[in-house]
């Protein structure tokens, strides 16, 4: 009796699961994979066959070069603002603080409340270089604010700043939860042996909290390429020249406002594989360092 | 007994459903059928969105038998012909669409349409409602390459300069000097000597509507026969004008919605922008501000492409093609552009109500419309290239975004064209 | 020396505090701004001659009370659904071995990975089938699982001992009560900490609602906030911030009934 159950039910657990992915996940990508190999604009009643001139196009085209250069400054910049700074700062609230942490945690956290469209129009208002609030206090103690909107590095600075306005607190409690899960006798006994602070930190808490870490990090990169699109639609458009515009947005671009289907399907694919080798990079990195620890 | 109670009930339960029935019957075949139909449009709240409501709102109780929604379409035209795109590839298209000029013959080429003609034929006999109603000129930004009329004009405008009156006074700056691109640049280089200050913001929306104006008041061409002919001796000076301007700190070169805080806060003197801006900007600046002429390069005049929308029918079925067309002629009464114009800060398209008192007395308390009304004699159809307009128009973006990065003008502005003509075939 | 060390990590601390919070004091003052003090009083966060103008402008031009009911339904059944879809999936792959296991839970890992972009439009056509385009319900379909949800609830679960699910096993306890008798009390913390973040960044969803929602009837509370970032009209700064003031009622008030709950599993299960 019990023995049928189990192999029956796991599937009956998985099903809602397996039928939502199949219908809104797994066809799309397949629709998807499909469109790129066509030129299309969305309404046309034909498609016409191009083999592989769209993914040619994404690797050759010099836009699109620029754009996937973008990306990995994105990343980088992601990975610092979004997840280690987070990090740093959880473990000093956890470890290093005795005082306000209940207070902190609340304060931090109530940025991500918001949205990115509010984050993006209060930033450019506050950011704005010749007439915001802060280009006036800088002047008023003799600065200029560079004209970040029209450099791509400093605009991509300024939308990883605001989506690091908003992520900060989301990403600061998963890895304060994370920390948080770390058993206490451990810890404990870690304080009786009088280790130092920064040791226990670096050779017991970063290893056992390095599940959520991983999470984190790659939710960061993911994500955070994701949720930059608001702040890139609403501010910069992708300028100056697509000096801000990252792979996610270019699809978007190439879809919605150039209405070239195959060429934004083959961007879009090719963000899908660059992502899955992330994922397959992860994991391999996890499973080697359990190894190491188990 | 119970089962008689049952009895009676369901004689009396489907001597109800026939009462309904017939009731239903008599209904829909003795009252006049209404007729539905979506107008999809892009006016913001910011921009007129209530205007459109209450339009619709009087048109919807003076007619019966229509019944009329409007729908918003946010991010402008270009959203809007996004969410078209969609709704064609889902079978569900709307009846009326405003259509930005832009877009004219990219519409024209991938929806199926009534041009206004049909339209008129079809419903009235007679062209005579299109030819009373617009001149010329007006209806030549609604044709598409190859002469068709896509829509009937809806809403013009023009780019103009708006100034800041204090500035200006402070620093001893004739406003007749801004007539010309020159003027503008002495005064600016006058004004941030001075304060520091930018003299001159030229918008940076996702077109390149206003730089094509001050190429075209080089004496420059945008296109001819369907090509693109801006990296013109002229088009290379206008632009490197821009650019210089730019470089030495003259000019704000920003988005548009920070370019636009810049000058209403007093950070820039002088805005060319769409007339569109008045009421934001006469609400919101706590400065004297008025608008003048776009100026123009010495020994040429000022030529603007014109900016706005037209409203065409995209509605399949003969009834609601009827109905739309109705709503159409309603809404190009005297009475109700004028509102729409009043409400939005858009020129109205129609001859009779640019002439009408109703408008005339309305610049005179808004003065800064009255330069955009002057502009509209000098005003020519917005570039649309027949072929993959909407990549040219990318073309064009790009080009000014990199000279304003520093590249070379000449060199950027030629390859921008030859990537257009080659898509031109 | 000790001390002084601890009182300098407060000050970095306390600058971030300032770098999180100003911003939202910035939209609340702008939000009782006149236009006009929103650009010629800048600086002061005390507004001029603070009025209430914005609001009462908002609530002729738009129905609040739609807008915040069409966000919240959608965030809820996008909430409800990941929460159930999540338990149950890291339920199975937490209590059983099957065939394929591997294979299944490394494809739903990889759903992190796919970029919203790749679905998009593929997605649209299938609401659009099922005619539920301008209804928050096609909205809320095509995210009712979530693959976040699943490894989080799985890494929580496979913290829970062998023997306490072997025991009820021998127990003859049924599956089912083991879910929801034993595992679900066991992630209660997780289940509230993740449950709020999915209503707020549902709550907060921009892209693809921009894309089912084109009704105005059906809006959701951020693409209302469209109507007034038009760059042809100007755009209204105060009437912005006051429509972002009222949108962040809901998830305060929220994160204000279960922040501790949230914070109390944080310091229960970890230092003091």
């Amino acid at each position: 009796m019990l023995n049928k159950n189990n192999k029956i039910l796991p599937f009956v657990y998985l099903l809602p699961t397996a039928i939502l992915l199949t219908i809104f996940m797994i066809i799309p990508i397949l629709y998807t994979f499909y469109l790129s190999f066509f030129d299309w604009n969305l309404i046309a009643p034909t498609k016409e066959f191009v083999g592989l001139k769209n993914y040619i196009e994404v690797f050759t085209d010099p836009v699109n070069q620029k754009v996937i250069l973008n990306t990995l400054i994105y990343i980088i910049f992601l990975v610092i603002l979004n997840f280690v700074i987070p990090y740093f700062i959880s473990l000093i609230v956890k470890f290093f603080i005795s005082k306000m942490q209940g207070t902190y945690k609340v304060l931090f956290f109530i940025p991500s409340l918001f949205s990115l469209v509010v984050g993006a129009m209060i930033f450019t208002w506050i950011l704005n270089p010749v007439s915001g609030p802060l280009a006036y206090i800088l002047k008023a103690i003799g600065l200029t604010m560079p004209n970040w909107s029209n450099s791509g590095i400093l605009a991509i600075t300024v939308i990883c700043l605001i989506t690091n306005w908003k992520v900060f607190g989301y990403n600061f409690i998963l890895l304060l939860t994370g920390l948080g899960s770390i058993p206490k006798n451990i810890i404990d006994a870690a304080r009786i042996d009088g280790i130092p602070k920064w040791r226990l930190v670096w050779n017991v808490i970063l290893p056992m909290n390095r599940g959520i870490a991983i999470y984190v990090l790659i939710l960061t990169i993911v994500q955070g390429l994701q949720y930059v699109f608001t702040p890139i639609n609403v501010i910069t458009t992708g300028g100056p020249y697509y000096g801000s515009s990252n792979v996610i947005y270019q699809t978007y671009l190439n879809a919605f406002v150039l209405y070239k289907t195959g060429t934004s399907s083959a961007l879009a694919i090719t963000t899908f594989l660059i992502f899955l080798i992330l994922l397959f990079l992860e994991i391999k990195f996890v499973e080697s360092r359990d190894k190491d620890y188990v | 007994m119970n089962k008689k109670f049952f009895r009676n009930l369901s004689v009396v339960l489907s001597l109800l459903a026939l009462t309904f029935i017939f009731a239903g019957c008599s209904k829909k075949s003795s009252a006049n059928e209404v007729t539905k139909i979506t107008y999809w449009h892009v006016n913001a709240q910011t921009q007129g969105g209530a205007t459109v409501d209450q339009l619709v709102k009087k048109f919807n109780d003076t007619h019966k038998n229509i019944k009329v929604t409007a729908k918003y379409n946010p991010n402008m035209y270009q959203g809007l012909m996004q969410n078209l795109q969609s709704a064609q590839a889902s079978g569900k298209v709307p009846d009326i669409v405003q259509v930005g000029w832009a877009y004219d013959n990219y519409f024209a080429s991938n929806f199926k349409y009534m041009t206004p003609t049909d339209a008129a034929k079809k419903f009235d006999g007679s062209n005579k409602f299109i030819d009373t109603n617009f001149n010329k000129r007006s209806l030549s930004f609604a044709k598409d390459s190859t002469g068709k009329l896509v829509g009937l004009p809806y809403s013009l405008s023009t780019p103009v300069l708006f100034i800041n009156k204090d500035i200006l006074a402070k620093y001893n700056i004739d406003e007749n000097s801004l007539q010309t691109c020159e003027g503008v640049k002495e005064a600016s280089q006058k004004i941030n000597q001075q304060s520091g200050k930018y003299g001159l913001y030229i918008q940076e929306p996702g077109d390149t509507w206003a730089q094509q104006a001050l190429m075209l008041s080089h004496g420059a061409d945008i296109q001819k026969n369907g090509k693109a002919t801006f990296a013109s001796k002229q088009g290379i000076a206008a632009y490197k004008y821009y650019q210089d301007m730019v470089n030495s700190k003259l000019a704000l070169h920003t988005p548009w919605a920070q370019g636009m805080d810049s000058f209403v806060k007093g950070d820039v003197a002088m805005a060319f922008t769409t007339i569109a801006q008045a009421s934001h900007i006469k609400k919101s600046a706590s400065f004297n501000a008025a608008a003048i002429v776009a100026p123009h390069f010495k020994g040429s005049k000022t030529v603007v492409p014109v900016g706005g929308s037209m409203l065409s029918i995209t509605a399949q079925d003969e009834k609601q093609q009827k109905a739309a067309w109705e709503f159409e002629k309603f809404m190009y009464s005297n009475d109700s552009t004028v509102t729409w114009s009043k409400g939005t800060g858009y020129l109205p398209s129609t001859k009779s109500a640019l002439k009408s008192a109703d408008f005339k007395d309305y610049v005179k308390q808004n003065p800064m419309l009255q330069p955009a009304v002057d502009t509209l004699d000098n005003a020519i159809p917005w570039t649309s290239f027949p072929q993959k307009g909407l990549q040219a128009e990318q073309a064009m973006i790009d080009a000014r975004d990199k000279i304003l990065s520093g590249s070379n003008v000449s060199s950027t502005l030629k390859s921008a064209q030859e990537k257009i003509n080659a898509q031109q075939k | 020396m000790f001390k002084r060390k601890v009182n300098l990590w407060h000050v970095l601390l306390i600058l971030i505090v300032l770098m999180a919070i100003l911003p939202i004091l910035f939209m609340i003052s702008n939000s009782f701004k006149t236009l006009q003090d929103s650009y010629s009083s800048m600086l002061s966060l005390i507004p001029k001659n603070p009025t209430i103008d914005n609001f009462l402008t908002l609530n002729r031009q738009v129905n609040l009370l739609g807008l915040t009911w069409n966000t919240f339904l959608m965030a809820t059944i996008v909430t409800l659904g990941k929460l159930l879809t999540g338990l149950l999936t890291a339920y199975a792959f937490r209590s059983y071995q099957f065939r394929g296991k591997m294979l299944i839970y490394l494809l739903f890992v990889a759903t992190i990975f796919v970029p919203f972009t790749i679905v998009m439009i593929p997605n649209y056509l299938v609401i659009a089938k099922l005619d539920l385009l301008n209804n928050v319900v096609g909205v809320a379909l095509p995210q009712l699982c979530d693959a976040t949800g699943i490894m989080i609830f799985l890494k929580t679960m496979e913290k829970i001992p062998n023997s306490l699910i072997d025991a009820a096993h021998i127990d003859q306890i049924p599956n089912r009560k083991i879910f929801f008798n034993i595992v679900i009390p066991i992630l209660k913390p997780s289940i509230v900490s993740v449950g709020a973040i999915f209503f707020i960044n549902s709550w907060n969803e921009y892209v693809w609602p921009t894309l089912i929602l084109k009704d105005k009837g059906s809006f959701t509370l951020p693409l209302a906030l469209q109507n007034y970032i038009s760059s042809e009209g100007g755009t209204n700064f105060p009437l912005a911030m006051a429509l972002s003031t009222i949108m962040i009622i809901l998830p305060l008030l929220i994160y204000l009934i279960f922040q501790k709950y949230i914070l109390n599993s944080i310091s229960n299960s970890g230092l003091k």
